[in-house]
């Protein structure tokens, strides 16, 4: 790999960390970090006319992310080859709380709506897992980044 | 990435094509984006302004925060992976000169700071819409000028 691209990885890291920042505020602004508030936006809240999401309606809004997850991991997590850290437990370790966080922060408001309501501290509990580990990731990707010896 | 390891992309028989493909694609994307915002979003100072901030003479509604921040948020994955995707496939046929780094340089700042003077538009002050309007147009014109080159790169040199 080429010095040169070092470039395009770096900014792609500034893409990375502006798209979470842009979804924690849309998680702010429509499901919100207070439970009994995330809560009502899925299963409605009458005192502020919040109807109860559907099965459907979740699928509607998941699908995008489905795909926007997954190509997004990837990408960033493919990085992870290009540093000294590759061959590390805890990177493993990190690589499957990053994708088993995802699966959830995804699929559990069908949990919340169709299981139990439990399942709200699941669903911000992985979102905050997910936003914490990715710059995690970004700083292990700027920490080695330097010190590669690019042909 | 594969692309980044071959030797002679001029000579693959299928990267080559790949790579026109994804190229000529991603010409159509940035140009119909233009068409698109100029529909919707608006590219000119005037209509984005009537976009996020409405007009009582005009009847116009302001866009909603929840809406706002879904389409910023959109913008920025959509942004994140076209010039990402472009701007490895141009250093590549461009064989990383001086030149090349400057211009992928250049639109990649142009566009970071195209999406973050949006929110500062929309949060702060209207005065950022000339900001995002013409770091819009400076990224779509380097991204074209990478694309365009590319292929002239991958077919010509």
């Amino acid at each position: 790999m080429h010095r040169a691209y070092k470039i395009s990885i770096l900014y792609f890291s500034l893409f990375t960390l502006l798209l979470l920042m842009s979804g924690i505020m849309i998680f702010e602004a429509k499901i919100g970090f207070d439970v009994q508030r995330a809560l009502g936006y899925y299963i409605g809240n009458k005192e502020l006319f919040v109807a109860a999401k559907t099965n459907g309606g979740i699928l509607k809004l998941v699908l995008p992310h489905i795909f926007g997850f997954a190509l997004l991991s990837m990408v960033v997590l493919h990085f992870l080859i290009f540093t000294k850290f590759r061959n590390r437990v805890f990177v493993k370790v990190l690589l499957y709380t990053i994708l088993v966080s995802q699966f959830f922060e995804i699929f559990s408001p069908f949990l919340i709506i169709n299981i139990s309501e439990i399942f709200i501290y699941l669903k911000i509990s992985s979102f905050f897992i997910y936003i914490s580990l990715i710059p995690i990731v970004l700083y292990l990707l700027f920490d080695s980044i330097a010190q590669i010896k690019f042909r | 990435m594969k692309f980044t390891l071959i030797k002679d992309l001029k000579q693959d028989s299928v990267m080559k094509p790949i790579l026109s493909g994804l190229l000529f694609f991603i010409i159509l994307y940035l140009v119909s984006d233009i068409f698109v915002k100029d529909l919707g979003f608006g590219i000119s100072v005037h209509t984005i302004k009537l976009t996020l901030f409405g007009s009582e003479e005009e009847f116009l509604d302001p866009i909603t925060q929840a809406s706002f921040l879904e389409f910023w948020h959109v913008e920025i994955f959509f942004i994140m992976m076209i010039v990402f995707t472009l701007s490895t496939i141009f250093i590549r046929v461009s064989n990383a000169s001086k030149s090349a780094i400057v211009i992928v340089n250049l639109m990649m700042i142009s566009s970071i700071i195209s999406l973050i003077s949006l929110p500062f538009a929309y949060f702060f002050s209207s005065e950022f819409i000339n900001i995002y309007v013409a770091t819009f147009f400076i990224w779509h014109i380097l991204a074209l000028f990478c694309a365009f080159y590319s292929l002239k790169r991958l077919h010509y040199a």
